[in-house]
C-alpha cells in the first residue's frame, strides 16, 4: 500500500496538531488531530481491501491454463497487427476480467511507447467493474516512427475514494510490434546497370539485347525478326535493311548503403537524416524488387549490417525489418564499408548510398574507390544542415558556413563522377533521384 | 564487427580516371538557402525559458501546489463545490463559537502592547481569512487559496487552554458531554471541509482528463456515487473513533466498575483522566487496538472472507 502526498500531509498535519495539542493541553487540536488520523485509519483499511491481485495472459492462451493466475483480475489483450509502415495504426483491446466477487474501482492504464499518439480511445481507463463481470477497452495508436516496440506492461491501480492510500499491481503482458518505415512510390530511379545476368530482367543495362528501349540502329542479319526491321531508316539508306536495337533488360544488382552513424540522428526525432535514409533505403527496395532486381543492403554505424543481395518479397521484408532496427550509433566509416564490400558485388552494379556526408574524412576516398572500380554511384544526402536550421538550432551564419563546407564536398563527389543530389527535407524522393542524374 | 583501416593511408587512384569521362556541376543552393532570412537575430524558441523558482518553491524543492488550468467544472465538481462551501460556513460559524481569543499568542500580544481590540482583531481576521480565502479557492479552484484558508483556520484554534473546554460564546453548554459532542463536530466538519475542497481539485483534474480525451471513465455515476457515499460513512466512523477516544474518562471508570465500584469513582474524579492527558490515554488505547488489526492482517481476511460468502 503505497500513501499518496495528501495522506502524508493529513499524516503529519495530524500528528503535529496532536503533539501541540499535548503541550498546549488544548482539546481541541487534539480532537482535530485524532478525527484526522481516524480519517486516515479508515481509507488505509479499505484500501487494504481493495488488494488487486492479477495475472495476465494473451487473449489467444486465454483457453490454455498456462500463465499464472494470481487471485482476481486477469488481463488480456490483442493488437490488430504486429507489423505496420509509419503513420499506420494499431488497434488494441484490452480485455479485464473481475474473477472475483466483489465490485472493484480501478484505474487502468496500458502503458505504450512514448512515441506512439493515441488516436482514438484512450489507455487509461477509470472504472468500476463488477463482480465475475469481464469489459473491453480499446483503443488506437498511430505508429509515427519505424522501430521495434512493445506494449505494455498493463498497470492495475486501486485506490480509496479519497485519494489517500493505493495499491499498484504491474500485469507481465506485453505485445511486440514492428514500425517499418514509410514507402513513396517511385516512377523511375533512373539508374541503370552496366553489368549484364544471366537472367533478363527490368533494368536497362546499356548493351544491345532483347529490351525494350530503343539502343541503335544496325543492319539487318539473317535471322533478325521481320518486326525489328525499321522501315523508314531502311528507305533512308537507298534499300539497305536496317533493324533497330534496344538495350537490353537484365536483373541487376543494387546495392543500397545506408548511414546510421550517430552524426545521422541529428536534427528533430522525426525529421533527421536516418529518418530520410531508411525510407529511402525502404522505397528504393520496393522499387527494384518489383522490377525483379537483386537488393543487397548495408546498414553501418557501430557495426556493419548487411543483407545480401536476393529477389522476391520476402527480401523486401528482410530489409524492412533491417531498416525499422537500424539505430544511430557509432562512427564506422564509409572506407571500411566499402572495403568490406567491394569484393563481393560485381562492377558496375549501382550502389546508391544514403548518408549526411558529416563527420566522416574518408567518403571521398571510398567513392573514389568505387567509380575507379567503375560502379554507377549515387549518393543521396539527406542535409542534418537543413533539420538542424529548419529546427531553429543552428543560426544563419553558422548555416552558411556548414553549407558552404558541404557544397564543396558534394562539388569534389560530382567531380569523381557520382550521382549526388544534396536532399532537402520537403524534396520527393524521386526529384531528388532526378535531381541526383542532373533533371 | 568493423574492420579497422589499414592504416596505409588515403590510396591514389588517379591513374585509374585516365581516359574517363568525369562529370561535374555546380553546388547545389536549394530553396532552403534562397528562403533564408536576412537578419540575424536568435529567434525566441531557440532560448529555453528559465524559470526562477519564488523562495517558497526553494525551500520545499518546489512549488508546494501547483497552478493547474481546468474545464468549466462540470455536475459533479459543481456539486462538491456547493457542499465545500456549506462546509466551510459551518466550519467558521463553530470556530467562531468554540474558539476563544484567550490563550492565543496574538492575545498576548495585544495585552503586552496593551491594545487588547488588536488580539480579537487578529482572531476574526484569522476565520476571516479561512472564510473568504476558502470560498475563493472552492469556486476558482485555486489550490493555493484554499491552503491560505487550511493554514489560517487551524491557526486560529492553537491557544493554550490549560486542559479546560473553553468556548469563545458563553451561551453554549456546559456539560463535558455536550462539549466533547460539539468539538468532535468542529473536528469532523473542519476535516469534511479540507477533503472535499481537495475532492474539487481532484475530480477537476479528472474531468479535464475526461474531456480532453487522456482517460475514459467507465461507469461514472457509480464512481462518483461512492464518493458520495465514502462522504457519508467516514465522517460517521471518525465520529465515533473520536468519541471513544474523548470519553475515555467514562469508558474506563464503566470499565472498572464492573469489579471494583470504588476504583471507578476514584477514576471518575481523576483530574488527569478528565484532561487532555486522558484523551492522549484514550488516543493511545484505541489506536493500539486498530494497530493490532493491521498486524494480523485483519483488513485482508475480512476481504477474503466477504469474497467467499459473496
Amino acid at each position: 500500500m503505497a500513501w499518496s502526498r495528501k495522506s502524508a500531509m493529513f499524516a503529519s498535519l495530524s500528528i503535529a496538531m496532536y503533539l501541540l495539542g499535548l503541550v498546549l493541553r488544548n482539546q481541541q487540536l487534539v480532537t482535530v488531530a485524532v478525527v484526522l488520523l481516524s480519517f486516515l485509519t479508515w481509507a488505509a483499511l479499505r484500501t487494504t481491501h481493495g488488494d488487486v491481485a492479477s495475472t495476465g495472459r494473451r487473449m489467444e492462451d486465454a483457453s490454455l491454463d498456462a500463465g499464472i493466475q494470481l487471485q482476481n483480475i486477469v488481463a488480456m489483450r490483442k493488437t490488430s497487427s504486429a507489423r505496420v509502415f509509419e503513420d499506420g495504426e494499431i488497434d488494441v483491446t484490452v480485455r479485464l476480467q473481475n474473477r472475483s466477487n466483489m465490485a472493484k474501482v480501478l484505474e487502468l492504464r496500458d502503458r505504450v511507447p512514448e512515441v506512439m499518439r493515441i488516436k482514438k480511445g484512450a489507455n487509461y481507463v477509470l472504472m468500476e467493474i463488477g463482480p465475475q463481470r469481464e469489459t473491453e477497452i480499446s483503443y488506437t495508436i498511430e505508429a509515427p516512427l519505424r522501430g521495434f516496440y512493445t506494449i505494455g506492461p498493463v498497470c492495475i491501480r486501486v485506490q480509496d475514494e479519497f485519494g489517500l492510500f493505493h495499491n499498484e499491481r504491474e500485469i507481465q503482458l506485453y505485445d511486440d510490434f514492428l514500425v517499418f518505415p514509410k514507402m513513396e512510390d517511385i516512377k523511375d530511379a533512373m539508374i541503370k546497370s552496366r553489368v549484364p545476368k544471366i537472367f533478363t530482367g527490368a533494368v536497362n543495362i546499356r548493351n544491345p539485347g532483347e529490351g525494350s528501349n530503343f539502343y541503335n540502329l544496325r543492319e539487318y542479319l539473317p535471322g533478325d525478326p521481320m518486326k525489328k526491321i525499321n522501315w523508314n531508316a531502311t528507305a533512308r539508306q537507298d534499300g539497305k535493311m536496317m533493324v533497330n536495337e534496344f538495350e537490353r533488360d537484365a536483373v541487376s544488382d543494387v546495392i543500397i548503403i545506408v548511414d546510421s552513424r550517430g552524426v545521422s540522428e541529428t536534427g528533430p526525432v522525426s525529421r533527421n537524416s536516418l529518418v530520410f535514409s531508411t525510407r529511402a533505403a525502404a522505397s528504393l527496395t520496393q522499387y527494384f524488387l518489383s522490377r525483379r532486381d537483386s537488393v543487397g543492403l548495408v546498414v553501418y554505424g557501430d557495426e556493419i549490417v548487411s543483407v545480401d543481395r536476393d529477389t522476391g518479397k520476402k527480401q523486401l521484408y528482410i530489409i524492412l525489418t533491417k531498416l525499422a532496427g537500424a539505430m544511430a550509433k557509432g562512427n564506422t566509416p564509409l572506407k571500411i564499408v566499402t572495403n568490406r564490400i567491394m569484393p563481393h558485388i560485381h562492377r558496375g552494379s549501382p550502389i546508391i548510398i544514403l548518408s549526411p556526408l558529416e563527420d566522416d574524412p574518408t567518403i571521398v576516398d571510398a567513392v573514389r574507390d568505387l567509380r575507379a572500380r567503375n560502379f554507377e554511384v549515387t549518393v543521396l544526402s539527406p542535409s542534418s544542415l537543413e533539420f538542424e536550421f529548419d529546427a531553429r538550432r543552428i543560426d544563419r551564419t553558422g548555416y552558411e558556413v556548414l553549407k558552404t563546407e558541404r557544397d564543396i564536398l558534394i562539388t569534389e563527389l560530382r567531380g569523381l563522377g557520382a550521382y549526388v543530389m544534396d536532399w532537402e527535407p520537403d524534396m520527393l524522393l524521386f526529384t531528388a533521384l532526378a535531381g541526383a542524374r542532373g533533371f | 564487427m568493423v574492420e579497422e583501416n589499414s592504416g596505409k593511408g588515403p590510396v591514389d587512384t588517379s591513374n585509374l580516371y585516365e581516359g574517363k569521362v568525369v562529370r561535374s556541376s555546380a553546388p547545389s543552393r536549394k530553396k532552403a538557402a534562397g528562403t533564408l532570412k536576412r537578419d540575424t537575430e536568435i529567434p525566441d524558441d531557440a532560448v529555453p525559458k528559465v524559470t526562477v523558482p519564488g523562495w517558497i518553491d526553494t525551500i520545499f524543492g518546489g512549488p508546494v501546489v501547483a497552478k493547474r488550468d481546468f474545464l468549466p467544472p462540470d455536475r459533479m465538481v459543481v456539486s462538491l463545490q456547493v457542499r465545500s462551501s456549506a462546509a466551510l460556513l459551518i466550519v467558521c460559524f463553530l470556530t467562531f463559537m468554540l474558539t476563544p481569543v484567550s490563550g492565543t499568542a496574538w492575545f498576548v500580544v495585544s495585552n503586552f502592547i496593551g491594545i487588547g481590540t488588536l488580539g480579537v482583531a487578529i482572531h476574526l481576521g484569522l476565520i476571516l481569512v479561512g472564510l473568504v480565502g476558502g470560498f475563493y479557492g472552492v469556486f476558482q479552484r485555486d489550490q493555493r487559496a484554499m491552503l491560505v484558508s487550511y493554514i489560517a483556520l487551524i491557526l486560529v484554534t492553537i491557544r493554550f487552554a490549560g486542559s479546560k473546554v473553553e468556548f469563545g460564546l458563553s451561551f453554549l453548554p456546559e456539560s463535558e458531554v455536550a462539549q466533547k459532542l460539539l468539538l468532535i463536530l468542529y473536528a469532523i466538519f473542519l476535516v469534511m471541509y479540507i477533503e472535499i475542497s481537495s475532492g474539487i481539485i481532484r475530480f477537476s483534474m479528472l474531468d479535464t482528463s475526461v474531456r480532453t480525451g487522456e482517460v475514459y471513465v467507465m461507469n461514472i455515476n457509480k464512481i462518483s456515487s461512492r464518493y458520495s457515499k465514502a462522504m457519508g460513512v467516514t465522517p460517521v466512523v471518525a465520529g465515533f473513533v473520536a468519541m471513544l477516544t474523548l470519553f475515555i474518562n467514562l469508558i474506563i471508570p464503566a470499565f472498572v466498575s464492573l469489579f471494583d465500584t470504588v476504583a471507578a469513582n476514584r477514576l471518575r474524579e481523576s483530574v488527569e483522566l478528565t484532561s487532555v492527558y486522558g484523551v492522549a490515554l484514550g488516543t493511545i488505547l484505541v489506536f493500539i487496538i486498530i494497530a493490532s488489526m493491521f498486524a494480523v492482517n485483519l483488513p485482508l481476511r475480512i476481504q477474503q472472507y466477504l469474497e467467499r460468502q459473496s
